[in-house]
């Protein structure tokens, strides 16, 4: 009998996926890059809301978001239907330009039981002042802020003013600076980018000019050729050739402890309906433990698996606008930002290769001469509280020693795609036509046979043996073959690729047969939600081949 | 629209294909020649590297030969997917989920890799092999405990593949082609599972066919689980072998899978199951993997640093940094522009007339292609870091529900042990509830260096639910890796750092030369310690004592 619950746990978690894999499947965009508003003035909000977890709790919490109507300046613009709530988990990613010195106006709309509240930009020069205008009435400049321990504060209902000038490039957090432990747990924090003022792009010139890769603008003619729309903030991440970029994706890491959440709803609901008298004081504070601390819903960017691998701005999750779900073809260099929020360190994982770290909370790391990169190169990147990383990731399929688009000399279907040239360039990748299908396909194993004898229209005569297909489980994102692409797995295994039975929802072998890569926290733990899994910080990484649009569209 | 009829009838192909193979279920794969390696005289020894394999513009042609010296060879290894136990340093027998040893038994045992060249995995043993195997028969006499004799390092369940035999399809030795008798694999395979479990190492350059055999899990009948193996940190890996059972396949009870890689970049990795993988991390499913580089292979008295720059040569070895960002072992800047001769301190020998440093004649033993011979050691432990929550065994055995927020590490694993029995020798025994025998944890964690010389520890960390620090009282700390890469500079400028701790999560390796080639320092009979600070961690569950922690002794 006790199995059971054992049993039921593992059939949550695989109703989860079979949920997630039919939104998807009725999805066929997939949406990620790294949204944000844009601005020289950012009218922000400090307010209480309920956000959402794939186990259907509603977990009382406290956030960062636009004020009531402002409107805010969406960034990329090619991912339209941008939505900036007045409490959203991250709050808003706020995107300014190096040199540039931006207003941000907080207003504190928390419950007056939670105090005062404020926001912290390390790393960024900051001035503080209560402005002129406050939202309420009984504020005037010496009421509305008060000096807390690391800023200046907004007190309950007024606003404080920040001018923060984005002195150097760079992905950094902001967070709460009162009472951290509890309104950052609450969910007070974001993350500004500051993009460079004078973004390195184009092919390689001089070491003052051009990408020192040479890709950026091959890779921005296939994306072209393929009729696929640039969702870049900007072409390089500092002010240095070694930093341009083709994609870019924002994570940050958090996690709660719903116990305190409900501590602190209970408190706010009691002291405001509290009726105070002679016999009865009312607390006007919150009291609310936060050690012993014990998390069980582990996010990245504000939701937890499968949530995250829901578009951005997804009105299922109106205080959750960011996703995770990285997509990304072969050969993009891709830019991951990476930042800890909440309070543990998370061991994040990245399969398929390993990130270079450009930076760490916007100090580019470079050589002692600063003609190279100096960071380390890491399959696994440590968050830390408080601090981002700026790191580049890509995938190329190189030394696979066999031909993942299964590409066939003596093609038996007459199938064109099959018999596509490799021509490589000085790296070994065919980079020559960025319009190819297989355009940055790794030259030295083109046409080399995978399988001994396969049965479709794939090079045999290779080294491996595929089991039956009877004694295998199949996953939701299996593309229904080894090989990459829809046509090669059609030619491979069919268009419903290598079933029984038919489990490929997320991933489809005739629509994407992307590659499918699991980026997670590596303390294995975190990726449940509430006891459960599958769940937390987890997500999937998608290579796809060129036949695939990758539209990071809403 | 002729295309799409094509698919069509290429895809009743496969139904039917499909239908008529069901039979299949438990194999293994180990063949002794292939197209990267076609010679199979050659495939059972490393061959010297004498330079690259391919050049920029070289393009496979079926058929053809690749462009320069075949480098690597093949090698092999099975493993089991099931259960076990295994016993903590206070005593307490702890069920596992784990990965055992169906290849290589006798090197398991002696804490070794079970991975082997095609001519030992394609062996048959003595005779039956027995539940337990190696801890309960030496092989040669089925009555007899096993006394260290046991030597049958072939994989478990080859026999001659009958069938074609009688079709006249092979004779001799080329009929264990991969058949396998099931019985075999079920008697050994069953309860043998090790933690970590069996040691991975291959070298750059080979093909590796590891094939994973799902035996079941006996305590545990209601959850049928199915087990894969993730290469975790391969760079460039398919998704297809990369064992994330969502993004691939997942190996059902009774079946084997056999993943295919190429060797990737030198350097320090781990595998382990990633199925449910908060559950499967935690209940044992961990082990540990290395790829030794090219630079071991280059015949003595010849430059690495030439060696290096052959490696340029092929797209696939080179390290441009200004075309790939992941380069990590670009050429020393120190040797490229004259600054130092002898970046080693004078210890690697220095050829006088170009003044480039030699492999090293006496151990050839680098832990990267350093290319100038920094990375230098001379014996090598692996070590993983990990924890187990005895509770959520304990729940894990009993069929109740586990919960996973409250997870509570309360013994804390070097190599799968606590002290003091890190620095047991030979691999320890627990009788399972089967009432066998089994070496549930064959490898040592002590750490033994000759006087005067240097040890390379590979140090991985597959701890499910927090960060561990190991710190070193006496030998520094010399960290050379990280994350398998070389800690150079996309300058060339070596990047190690001396410490005297080091602090992994879960998913991370590093590598750490300890260097006790000073002898006045460090003298022959010395004990030094690595232990964790995290001084909660120095327990076994309820004994304040003990944890992780292991010895250096200087011999």
């Amino acid at each position: 009998m006790k199995a059971l619950f054992t049993t039921a746990f593992r059939k949550t978690g695989l109703l989860l996926m079979l949920m997630m894999a039919t939104s998807l499947a009725t999805t066929p965009l997939v949406h990620a890059a790294a949204p944000g508003i844009k601005g020289s003035t950012f009218d922000l909000i400090a307010q209480p809301a309920f956000i959402t977890q794939p186990d259907g709790q509603s977990v009382y919490s406290w956030g960062y978001g636009c004020a009531p109507g402002t409107s805010p300046d969406f960034e990329p613009k090619t991912i339209v239907g941008g939505v900036c709530n007045s409490m959203q988990i991250p709050g808003p990613t706020l995107i300014v330009t190096e040199g540039q010195t931006v207003t941000v106006n907080l207003v504190n709309a928390l419950p007056a039981a939670a105090g005062n509240t404020s926001i912290l930009f390390p790393g960024l020069q900051v001035a503080a002042s209560a402005t002129a205008s406050q939202p309420n009435a009984s504020c005037t400049p010496t009421t509305a802020i008060a000096q807390g321990l690391l800023t200046t504060e907004a007190t309950h209902g007024c606003s404080v003013t920040y001018t923060i000038t984005g002195t150097t490039p760079g992905t950094r957090a902001y967070y709460s600076g009162t009472q951290g432990d509890l309104q950052i747990e609450m969910g007070m924090y974001g993350v500004i980018i500051v993009l460079p003022s004078t973004p390195v792009k184009g092919n390689y010139v001089s070491p003052t000019q051009g990408c020192v890769a040479d890709l950026e603008s091959s890779n921005s003619a296939a994306r072209t050729a393929w009729g696929e729309a640039d969702f870049r903030l900007s072409t390089s991440a500092y002010d240095d050739p070694h930093t341009c970029y083709d994609r870019e994706y924002l994570f940050q890491f958090s996690e709660m402890d719903p116990r305190i959440h409900e501590a602190a709803f209970e408190q706010v609901s009691a002291i405001a309906t509290c009726a105070s008298s002679t016999t009865n004081m009312c607390p006007t504070g919150l009291d609310v433990p936060t050690e012993p601390y014990h998390p069980a819903y582990f996010m990245i960017n504000g939701r937890s698996m499968p949530d995250d691998m829901d578009p951005n701005y997804s009105p299922q999750y109106p205080h959750q606008p960011y996703n995770g779900n990285p997509h990304l073809h072969p050969g993009e260099q891709v830019l991951l930002r990476i930042v800890g929020q909440g309070r543990w360190q998370h061991p994040f994982h990245e399969h398929a290769n390993h990130v270079r770290v450009l930076a760490r909370d916007g100090n580019l790391i470079l050589t002692q001469d600063g003609k190279a990169l100096a960071g380390p190169a890491l399959f696994t990147t440590t968050t830390t509280p408080g601090q981002a990383m700026d790191g580049i990731f890509y995938y190329t399929g190189r030394g696979l020693n066999w031909d993942m688009y299964g590409h066939e000399v003596a093609s038996s279907t007459g199938d064109p795609n099959a018999t596509l040239p490799c021509i490589p360039d000085a790296n070994g990748y065919n980079t020559g036509n960025p319009a190819a299908l297989n355009y940055y396909e790794w030259c030295q194993d083109h046409t080399k046979p995978l399988q001994v004898s396969p049965f479709g229209d794939v090079p045999g005569g290779g080294p491996a043996t595929l089991p039956d297909p009877n004694i295998l489980t199949n996953g939701a994102w299996y593309g229904g073959s080894p090989y990459l692409g829809p046509d090669a797995t059609t030619r491979a295994t069919g268009a419903t690729g290598t079933t029984p039975p038919s489990g490929t929802i997320a991933n489809s072998p005739s629509g994407e047969a992307g590659f499918a890569f699991m980026w997670h926290s590596h303390n294995e733990r975190e990726i449940t939600t509430n006891n459960a899994f599958p769940g937390g910080m987890m997500m999937m990484m998608l290579v796809d081949s060129r036949e695939f649009q990758i539209d990071e569209s809403n | 629209m002729s295309r799409r009829i094509v698919c069509a009838i290429v895809w009743v192909f496969v139904a039917g294909t499909a239908v008529a193979a069901s039979a299949q279920s438990f194999r293994v794969q180990c063949p002794p020649s292939t197209i990267t390696h076609p010679n199979a005289a050659n495939n059972n020894a490393e061959p010297a590297y004498t330079g690259a394999t391919n050049g920029s513009t070289y393009v496979y042609t079926p058929g053809g030969a690749s462009a320069g010296p075949v480098n690597g060879a093949i090698k092999c290894q099975q493993i089991s997917g099931g259960d076990g136990y295994a016993t903590m340093g206070d005593g307490t027998q702890t069920y596992l989920f784990a990965f055992g040893p169906l290849s290589g038994l006798a090197d398991v045992a002696n804490g070794l890799p079970g991975t082997q060249f095609p001519a030992i995995f394609n062996t048959l043993p003595a005779g039956p092999l027995l539940p337990g195997d190696p801890a309960t028969t030496d092989n040669a006499s089925t009555t007899t405990t096993s006394s260290g004799t046991f030597g049958f390092n072939g994989a478990v369940g080859l026999i001659p593949n009958l069938d074609s035999m009688g079709d006249g399809n092979c004779t001799g030795a080329a009929c264990i082609d991969g058949h396998v008798d099931p019985r075999q694999i079920m008697d050994v395979g069953v309860m043998n599972g090790n933690v970590p479990a069996p040691l991975m190492a291959i070298d750059e350059d080979d093909e590796y066919f590891l094939t994973l055999s799902n035996v079941g899990m006996i305590m545990r009948p209601d959850l049928f689980e199915q087990h894969t193996v993730h290469f975790h940190g391969y760079p460039n890996a398919s998704s297809f072998y990369d064992g994330v059972p969502d993004a691939s396949v997942a190996i059902n009870i009774g079946g084997s899978f056999t993943y295919y890689y190429l060797a990737p970049d030198a350097g320090t990795y781990f595998y382990h199951c990633h199925i449910t993988p908060p559950e499967h991390l935690q209940m044992g499913m961990v082990g540990q993997l290395y790829v030794r580089p090219r630079q071991n292979r280059v015949p003595s008295g010849t430059s690495v640093f030439m060696a290096l720059q052959a490696q340029q040569s092929d797209p696939r070895t080179a390290c441009n940094p200004n075309t790939d960002i992941l380069c990590t072992n670009p050429l020393p800047y120190s040797i490229v522009h004259g600054t130092d001769n002898s970046p080693d301190g004078g210890f690697q020998a220095v050829d006088p007339a170009t003044k480039k440093p030699l492999a090293d004649p006496e151990t050839k033993k680098y832990a990267y292609n350093d290319g100038d011979g920094s990375t230098q050691y001379d014996v090598e432990y692996p070590l993983q870091i990990h924890g187990f929550d005895p509770n959520f065994h304990f729940v894990g055995m009993t069929f109740n529900p586990e919960g996973f927020a409250d997870m509570k590490d309360k013994y804390f694993l070097l190599n799968g042990r606590s002290y003091p029995d890190t620095v047991t020798s030979g691999p320890l025994t627990t009788q399972s509830a089967d009432g066998v025998n089994h070496f549930s944890q064959p490898l040592p964690a002590i750490i033994n260096i000759p006087a005067g010389k240097k040890a390379l520890l590979r140090i991985s960390d597959l701890d499910v639910s927090e960060y561990q620090t190991l710190a070193s009282l006496g030998i520094p700390m010399t960290v050379i890796g990280i994350n398998a890469k070389l800690l150079r500079d996309q300058s060339g400028n070596n990047m190690y750092y001396k410490t005297n701790s080091i602090t992994l999560g879960g998913g991370e390796s590093l590598d750490v030369i300890l260097d006790a080639s000073d002898t006045t320092r460090y003298s022959s009979g010395q004990v030094f310690y690595l232990y964790t600070p995290n001084l909660d961690h120095l327990a076994n569950d309820a004994e304040n004592f003990g944890g992780l922690m292991t010895e250096v002794h200087i011999l």
